[in-house]
């Protein structure tokens, strides 16, 4: 059999899911940073918590198109199974985007926050309780570093999550290592860092060398700790038992060689490493400054994104061709 | 009141007598209505040898009702559950189409039922086995491979085989201890 039944559309949702993570943790990680008590990157943070809801939520609609029965996605919230990583998943799901959503919410200037609470049509307006109108008016900027510092759990989370849902699956050799969580984990920390990076460049007029540096660092070490899980799962594979081995070779001189090899490990890994490390050589050589070529950087973050999507593409076909004899 | 002990379910087969007709396929077919494409048994065919001395085995195969079902587990609703009598069935309103359960399958058991989107696999024909009667597989092999019963009655022909027979199971080292035994 082995014919795939997971395809492109659980492709897109582990790849946004784990992208919304990510925008939440470095939004989160550039709101707990401060200096004189005020947020160090405040750019940074406002764009990922501006950005950190819609992927996950997009993502969870493809999740419930996939459904054989799509209707019945409550059935999901009708009951916790914590044996199954997609039940641990749909909770957890919703909790992190309540909490992105809130997040969002704390980031907004407080006349942004007036202006869409005007925006509700007076007949429901109405119907809202002054109360909870009057909470809703609060200044809501004070809860940023709480919410930043609740979401770091919540968002590890979801982006350990997406790879125990494949990680946790006994009968496919490929996924079934103790490595895969966290491989999509800093897959996922790296999307985001990317991601927050290439919106800081495209709105041109702020480009900020502190903000840069701060993401260029954070990605460096991601895509470091990345690269030192996939070097391991596949020693580890080739050194395994026979079922492993065979489903190692499917990035090995199988179906998925090229797309693993050349999209993702040169293209999607190594070649950001190399541009973002060469921005910081003078500072490493200790002769200057880190310096910031946009071009560069553009291309750096977007092919880290194309890595993460490729990983996700990989992973989710190669682990179905795979299984025991 | 003596206590009701516990049953326990399973199938013994003799491979070697198996000759690829496909008649327990077409039975299960007709029996459970299974629609067209998808399959609750199939007969796997393996070649082994070098000319001239070549070899081709029949291993008939289904679900495996295995003592710890991956399936049940990964199952985020419940509608995959297990039988005190270990049969592995699926509830389907209770089934929401993620297919979780035919990834988690070590033996590609479990397929998704084009017709009404939700998952299907062998159910031992528990509406038969309910009221005595055998399996529909099981009753219309014509050379007798399958063998259906309780293992936990020591007068069974499944407990009797598997205590005079040497046997094997498919794929042990998946972790899930399947309940089809096959004879070597």
């Amino acid at each position: 059999m082995h014919e795939p039944v997971w395809e492109f559309l659980i492709v897109n949702y582990l790849f946004l899911g784990g992208l919304s993570a990510g925008l939440y943790f470095v939004a989160g990680l550039a709101t707990w940073l401060t200096e004189d008590g005020a947020s160090s990157y405040p750019r940074i943070a406002r764009w990922g918590a501006l950005l950190a809801p819609w992927p996950v939520s997009v993502g969870s609609l493809l999740l419930i198109f996939d459904l054989g029965k799509p209707l019945r996605f409550w059935k999901l919230f009708a009951h916790f199974r914590w044996q199954s990583p997609m039940s641990i998943g749909s909770w957890l799901l919703v909790g992190f985007t309540l909490l992105s959503l809130a997040f969002l919410w704390s980031w907004l200037e407080q006349g942004e926050r007036e202006g869409l609470l005007s925006r509700i049509p007076a007949r429901l307006r109405k119907r809202i309780p002054d109360r909870a109108m009057a909470w809703l008016r609060v200044d809501a900027s004070a809860w940023r570093r709480g919410l930043a510092i609740a979401g770091f759990p919540v968002a590890v989370g979801v982006g350990i999550y997406t790879g125990v849902l494949l990680g946790a699956v006994q009968a496919r050799p490929f996924w079934n290592t103790n490595l895969v969580a966290q491989m999509f984990l800093f897959s996922a920390l790296s999307t985001g860092t990317a991601t927050i990076l290439l919106a800081r460049l495209l709105d041109r007029h702020e480009v900020d060398l502190k903000e840069t540096r701060f993401l260029y660092s954070m990605d460096i070490v991601l895509i470091a700790l990345e690269f030192f899980i996939v070097l391991p799962y596949l020693i580890h594979g080739e050194l395994s038992v026979e079922a492993v081995q065979e489903a190692i070779a499917l990035v090995l001189g199988g179906p998925f060689t090229f797309t693993f090899w050349v999209l993702f490990l040169v293209l999607g890994l190594l070649t950001p490493l190399v541009i973002e490390l060469w921005e910081f050589k003078p500072v490493l050589l200790g002769r200057g400054q880190f310096h910031l070529n946009e071009r560069w950087a553009t291309t750096a973050a977007g092919l880290v994104i194309l890595g993460g999507y490729t990983l996700r593409y990989v992973f989710v076909f190669a682990g179905q061709a795979s299984g025991f004899r | 009141m003596a206590k009701k002990s516990r049953k326990r379910y399973a199938m013994v087969l003799d491979s070697r007598k198996c000759i690829d007709c496909k008649a327990c396929v077409v039975a299960c077919k007709a029996e459970n209505d299974v629609p067209l494409g998808v399959y609750r048994n199939w007969i796997g065919a393996e070649r082994s040898g070098e000319y001239p001395r070549l070899r081709t085995s029949f291993d008939p195969e289904q679900c495996h009702h295995c003592e710890n079902p991956s399936c049940v587990r990964v199952c985020p609703t419940g509608a995959s559950w297990q039988r005190e009598d270990g049969i592995v069935l699926v509830k389907y309103d209770d089934c929401i189409g993620c297919k979780y359960c035919i990834i988690a399958c070590p033996y590609d058991a479990r397929y998704h039922n084009p017709e009404t989107h939700t998952v299907g696999k062998c159910t031992f024909c528990t509406h038969r086995v309910d009221r005595g009667d055998l399996p529909a597989c099981v009753e219309t092999c014509p050379s007798r491979v399958r063998v259906f019963g309780d293992l936990e009655d020591p007068k069974s022909p499944v407990h009797q085989l598997l205590s005079t027979r040497r046997h094997r199971v498919l794929k042990p080292q998946a972790g899930n201890g399947p309940q089809l035994y096959y004879l070597l």
